[in-house]
């Protein structure tokens, strides 16, 4: 029971003009009880993932699964009532509707669903009183601190009693004090028929968990020998939108450095010639390429690791070389 | 649905009465406008009306225009009176915007000579009627007091009795006076006359006259004050249309601010129809508000007017409906603003 399966993810849009792919066959398995924690540095997708498995955006290719549910099949009012009994979700910025009373707050997806206002009411003092907010549920969201506005968001995400609860960086907008009460609280709901999902690049969190999915490989950490590697004239090296590992020097031939663009044409960016390097943004910031790369003629080039090819870059700067070797 | 509805118009009250107060004012300037252009009407029908003749035997010439100055021969009164069917037949002088001297002012006044006692000799509501000649009853909206000494072209007069709600083409008052006086002082002491009014139905009517029931002469009379009509009834469209923008802004801004909380109710299950419905309503229930704050703002502005202002009941019953239109019309602008609203926009910071 609440077993959430994603299988294949893969989610591209178009920004800006060019095709973005946040992460690509994204699959893990989590289970009722747990509190999973998706890991990963700012625009690695998280929040996609999060969209994704609250049902507010269908991915490009790729299976969700909750239980026997596939989410990723649900249209129209399939959809509306798995958002709205499945699945609370908690928003980074709180997301309370200001001119509601906290109290109305929680009322808010009771309601929608059809209780009736006594139920929902008193729904919403006992979840009120659960996140000890008991006393606070006439103030508006801008009469209490982030933490409180917090603990209301954690409340009306729970008014359904949803098996599946996700978070998305719940504990950005707080001070530490803040953050100890909700964490507290996120690992308390983290219950036997329940599972929860955060989303946070706060590495904190993870003390927590009970499973941590990290969305990208921490390349800047790996350590690895250099890799020789031999491109044809036209062969791809990478695309735009892979994960990043590592840093590359071109010995011979020419490699050109592109974006695709959403309608399918590209954008030349750059040629990249013997002695020069490219690739590096990637690795070091835990983000995925941010273009492709594919060679113009026959190339040879070799792959550093970040720390080898820092290592190499100091060594060349000592020896007055301009460039690794 | 209605409960967030409700919080946001308590919680952004303020911009919400700026729209309030600003429709008011224009929905009080359309109502003002309905009273304007109904006034020229009930002011022709009260002065005809108050004569209280069945028919009006006036010159060919005149096309039924109470206000005409086509003159006949005073002759025909006799001949009138004498048809079969006539039970009593008067002359009447009618001299549009003649100016009488009240010590150093001048009022312009309609001046309506009638047969002391006769059809159409008023009936003040202070001092005492025409009782012969010398004398004149004035409208109040001349603001001359009761005795006062005027003078008309070269005929001294005096102020005997006064009247209220006699006026004609857009507030003049009327100058009640004995034939001879006006035959004296405005037509060379010629027996003239510019209407013979009947009770009774004259069989037929000299040649040269026609006959006109009082609703003929209501209508034809209101003919030349067409065009002015029709101006005021397009500026009171306009007005309308004006306070639809006022509104209109509002709920825009409105529904700017709270593209957010759209995107967190769409995320929490509601419908893109519900959010549409939370901004209609809101629209409504403002334009609602400015339709009643414009109500009771027409109420003191009409002392504003000299012109006799009569806003018909018709004008406040539909403003409800108006209103009901205008709000939804208003929250239309909002529509995209509401359905488009993304849910997923509710995650990040």
């Amino acid at each position: 029971m609440g077993t959430l399966r994603v299988t294949d993810l893969t989610v591209e849009f178009v920004s800006g003009g060019y095709k973005v792919t946040p992460f690509r066959d994204l699959s893990f398995v989590a289970e009722d009880g747990q509190l999973a924690v998706l890991l990963g540095p700012s625009g690695c997708g998280k929040t996609t993932l999060l969209s994704c498995l609250a049902g507010l955006l269908t991915p490009t290719r790729g299976k969700i699964t909750f239980d026997d549910l596939d989410v990723t099949q649900l249209r129209g009012a399939a959809l509306s009532a798995y958002r709205r009994r499945t699945v609370g979700v908690v928003f980074q910025a709180f997301n309370l509707i200001p001119s509601l009373t906290a109290r109305a707050n929680v009322m808010v997806p009771l309601r929608i669903s059809g209780v009736g206002r006594t139920g929902a009411g008193e729904r919403a003092d006992q979840l009120l009183r659960d996140v000890d907010l008991g006393e606070r549920g006439g103030h508006r969201p801008g009469q209490l601190s982030g933490g409180q506005q917090q603990r209301v968001a954690i409340a009306r995400a729970l008014a359904q009693d949803p098996p599946l609860v996700i978070a998305d960086e719940p504990t950005a907008h707080l001070d530490y004090i803040q953050v100890e009460g909700i964490l507290r609280l996120i690992r308390q709901i983290a219950a036997p028929g329940r599972l929860v999902v955060v989303a946070t690049h706060d590495d904190r969190i993870t003390q927590l968990a009970d499973q941590v999915i990290e969305l990208v490989p921490h390349a800047a950490s790996l350590q690895r020998e250099p890799v020789d590697v031999e491109l044809e004239a036209g062969q791809v090296l990478f695309r735009q939108g892979d994960p990043s590992d590592l840093v590359y020097v071109v010995r011979s031939g020419e490699v050109v450095i592109y974006r695709e663009r959403a309608d399918g044409s590209e954008e030349p960016l750059d040629v990249v010639t013997p002695g020069r390097y490219f690739g590096e943004l990637g690795p070091m910031m835990n983000l995925p390429r941010s273009a492709s790369a594919r060679a113009v003629s026959r190339a040879q080039l070799v792959g550093y690791s970040v720390r080898e090819f820092r290592a190499s870059m100091r060594a060349a700067s000592d020896q007055h070389d301009p460039l690794p070797r | 649905m209605i409960v967030i509805t409700l919080a946001d118009l308590r919680y952004r009250y303020r911009q919400f009465l700026i729209a309030v107060l600003g429709g008011g004012v224009v929905l009080a300037m359309a109502i003002l406008l309905s009273g304007l252009a109904n006034g020229f009407r009930t002011e022709i029908n009260a002065t005809v009306g108050a004569v209280g003749a069945d028919r009006w035997v006036m010159s060919e010439k005149s096309n039924g225009r109470v206000a005409s100055v086509a003159t006949f021969d005073q002759a025909a009164v006799q001949q009138i009176a004498g048809e079969p069917g006539v039970r009593a037949a008067d002359p009447v002088v009618m001299l549009p915007q003649e100016v009488l001297r009240v010590g150093g002012r001048q009022v312009t006044v309609n001046v309506l000579a009638v047969r002391p006692g006769g059809l159409g000799s008023p009936r003040p509501g202070s001092g005492s009627a025409l009782t012969g000649g010398g004398q004149l009853v004035l409208d109040r909206r001349a603001h001359v007091p009761l005795g006062s000494a005027v003078t008309l072209g070269t005929t001294a007069l005096h102020v005997v009795g006064t009247v209220s709600g006699r006026t004609l083409t857009a507030g003049i008052p009327l100058a009640y006076m004995t034939l001879a006086d006006a035959q004296a002082a405005l037509l060379g002491g010629q027996p003239v006359v510019t209407a013979v009014v009947t009770t009774g139905v004259p069989t037929a009517v000299p040649a040269g006259l026609a006959m006109f029931t009082p609703g003929q002469v209501e209508a034809h009379s209101l003919t030349t004050l067409a065009s002015g009509v029709s101006s005021i009834n397009k500026s009171r469209t306009m007005m309308w249309v004006v306070a639809a923008i006022i509104i209109a802004a509002l709920v825009y801004v409105s529904a700017l601010q709270r593209v957010r909380d759209f995107a967190v109710l769409k995320a929490l299950g509601s419908s893109s129809a519900a959010l549409f419905g939370s901004l209609c309503l809101q629209a409504v229930l403002v334009t609602l508000l400015a339709a009643a704050f414009g109500t009771v703002l027409s109420f003191f502005l009409t002392g504003v007017f000299n012109q006799p202002l009569s806003v018909p009941t018709s004008a406040y019953a539909t403003l409800p409906l108006v209103a009901l239109v205008v709000g939804v019309a208003a929250s239309l602008v909002a529509l995209r603003r509401a359905t488009s609203a993304d849910p997923v926009a509710a995650f990040g910071g």
